[in-house]
């Protein structure tokens, strides 16, 4: 606390840094805020500021019936948790190989990862819609998740953290008679803890917010995700209606914000602990 | 060893798998198809794609440019003040604010933009009803301006929580000591804590710029007018002509832009651990 006192800004220092985080947080927030007013108020306040406007529910039932937003909450959470299983497996698995591993080829292969990381699967849409086709995939769940589930990002953040697990553990856990995969699940895998969460939240939040692959390889109601459901309130032909199209992004991205406000400490503390570099 | 090396491969072999089907295969049928015409070596879809959407190539590069430059500066901002602030309300404002937009995907970022900022939309109406601006003086910010300011939003979050996360994980003995002798916290950021978290901006940074190259709907429906992004000038081509080979073309444009971007940074992690 003494510390607080002594090095706490005065005068002249305090107002502008008071002055400059109200103005930050006020910008940072202003669109959120302005959703969020123009849902729960009807369509002849969704551009101005009355603060005894009337509260209103009709923006929801609008949207509800306008769209089968339950179908898209369930197709995009069961998109959103097959590429995260996928990529869990998948990159756990790579990463220990690169970590742990000296194998012929190792250098390319890691140099192949190093490069999917900086092309974005976006541009290769149109190989990818035709792979998808012959695979008999398009307008299905795995459809949209199989062109991300060997993410680049996820093999090179676990292949850094296993390369800092003492190698020691390792030895010790062979010693004792564990085979590779136990030494995986047993030694590395709980000292990833942390990184494992900060990525499925990288992951979760990409993918739920993942527009363009989806609205490309699906077409159907079955198979559309939340993004690509909103996308038809964005249609200039239905004319601009405000309420709607904020109370549409609400619905969309209310689980993502629910579940942020519910575990942010645990999010924010494995951001802290997995030292992304 | 043998045996080990095999163990090492059959690891990554699934992972490798995928990456040979949906990124290698494309990626190579993509130059091809942008290489090539009636089965000969050509350049002709690349000049067709500079002779029709130079100024949105150019466009896009300074987009992604400044609002990678913008994001640096606010994350900067950000994950300094959480790290360094002596005001203890404030940080915690800062913390239950600034990641919100991480969790907001792009497309409802875009119509969260797209409303707000419109000629009508509620920033104008608030600048007119606190006698700011008049009515007639109200613009739309629906062009590069909202562009850049939707990127700058949605992906300054991610940058500032990769980067107080590597803040907060430094020896705080070498920023107590400078503090000690007299340091200003400007100097204390530039000085002592941006110097060893450089490496984690420059991550963050290269992904974003990589992730903001990808994006469709921000520039769909923030700016539909022209000039555009690239991703925007691909889909036309697709959607409007079934035109694989110059969207394949502007493609690899894309690809080249951000090979860019992984080569500053592959350079400095080699200059780091070699260092």
């Amino acid at each position: 606390m003494q510390r607080a006192d002594v090095y706490a800004p005065r005068g002249l220092a305090l107002t502008l840094e008071t002055a400059g985080a109200w103005l930050l947080a006020l910008i940072w927030i202003a669109p959120l805020a302005y959703a969020v007013w123009t849902a729960f108020h009807p369509q002849e306040f969704s551009t101005r500021f009355v603060w005894n406007a009337p509260l209103t529910l009709e923006n929801f039932s609008r949207v509800l019936e306008a769209a089968p937003f339950g179908r898209y909450m369930v197709n995009t959470f069961v998109y959103v948790s097959f590429v995260l299983a996928c990529q869990l497996v998948l990159c756990t698995l790579a990463a220990y190989g690169f970590a742990r591993y000296d194998f012929f080829g190792a250098g390319v292969a890691f140099a192949l990862v190093l490069v999917q990381l900086m092309i974005m699967p976006d541009v290769l849409i149109v190989e990818n819609y035709r792979t998808m086709t012959k695979l008999d995939l398009v307008d299905t769940a795995p459809g949209i998740a199989l062109p991300y589930a060997a993410s680049a990002f996820g093999v090179f953040l676990l292949r850094q953290t296993f390369k800092s697990v003492p190698k020691e553990l390792d030895d010790a856990a062979r010693v004792e008679g564990a085979s590779p995969l136990q030494t995986l699940w047993r030694v590395y895998i709980p000292l990833a803890k942390p990184v494992y969460i900060a990525y499925a939240l990288v992951s979760i939040s990409h993918h739920w917010n993942n527009f363009l692959w989806p609205l490309i390889v699906t077409n159907s109601v079955e198979a559309r995700p939340l993004t690509v459901g909103l996308q038809i309130f964005a249609g200039v032909d239905q004319g601009i209606d405000w309420s709607v199209i904020c109370t549409a992004t609400l619905i969309s991205a209310a689980p993502l914000l629910v579940a942020f406000l519910l575990f942010q400490r645990q999010f924010v503390q494995s951001f802290m602990r997995a030292g992304i570099r | 060893m043998q045996n080990i090396s095999r163990i090492g491969l059959v690891l990554v072999a699934p992972a490798l798998a995928l990456v040979a089907l949906l990124f290698l295969y494309p990626l190579g049928y993509s130059l091809l198809a942008a290489f090539t015409r009636e089965g000969a070596l050509s350049l002709d879809h690349f000049a067709k794609a500079i002779e029709l959407y130079s100024t949105d190539i150019l466009f896009t590069l300074v987009m992604v440019i400044l609002a990678t430059i913008l994001i640096a500066i606010v994350s900067i901002a950000i994950a300094g003040a959480i790290t360094l602030s002596e005001t203890p309300w404030l940080v915690t404002a800062l913390k239950a604010l600034y990641r919100w937009p991480l969790f907001i995907p792009f497309i409802v970022a875009a119509q969260c933009m797209r409303t707000f900022l419109a000629k009508n939309g509620l920033m104008n109406n608030t600048f007119v009803s606190l006698g700011l601006i008049e009515p007639l003086q109200a613009t739309s910010f629906l062009d590069w301006r909202g562009i850049v300011a939707t990127f700058v939003w949605k992906q300054a979050p991610f940058v500032a929580l990769l980067l107080a996360g590597a803040m907060a994980s430094l020896d705080r003995a070498t920023i107590e000591a400078a503090r000690n002798l007299g340091a200003s916290r400007l100097r204390l950021l530039f000085e002592i804590v941006l110097p060893q978290v450089g490496r984690t901006l420059m991550v963050a940074l290269v992904l974003s710029f990589v992730t903001m190259l990808s994006v469709l709907s921000v520039p769909m429906m923030v700016a539909g007018s022209q000039p555009t992004m690239i991703t925007v000038d691909m889909a036309f081509r697709i959607n409007a002509y079934g035109d694989y080979a110059v969207a394949n073309a502007l493609g690899v444009i894309s690809y080249a832009m951000t090979a860019v971007a992984a080569w500053f940074y592959l350079r400095h992690n080699l200059r780091e651990d070699r260092a």
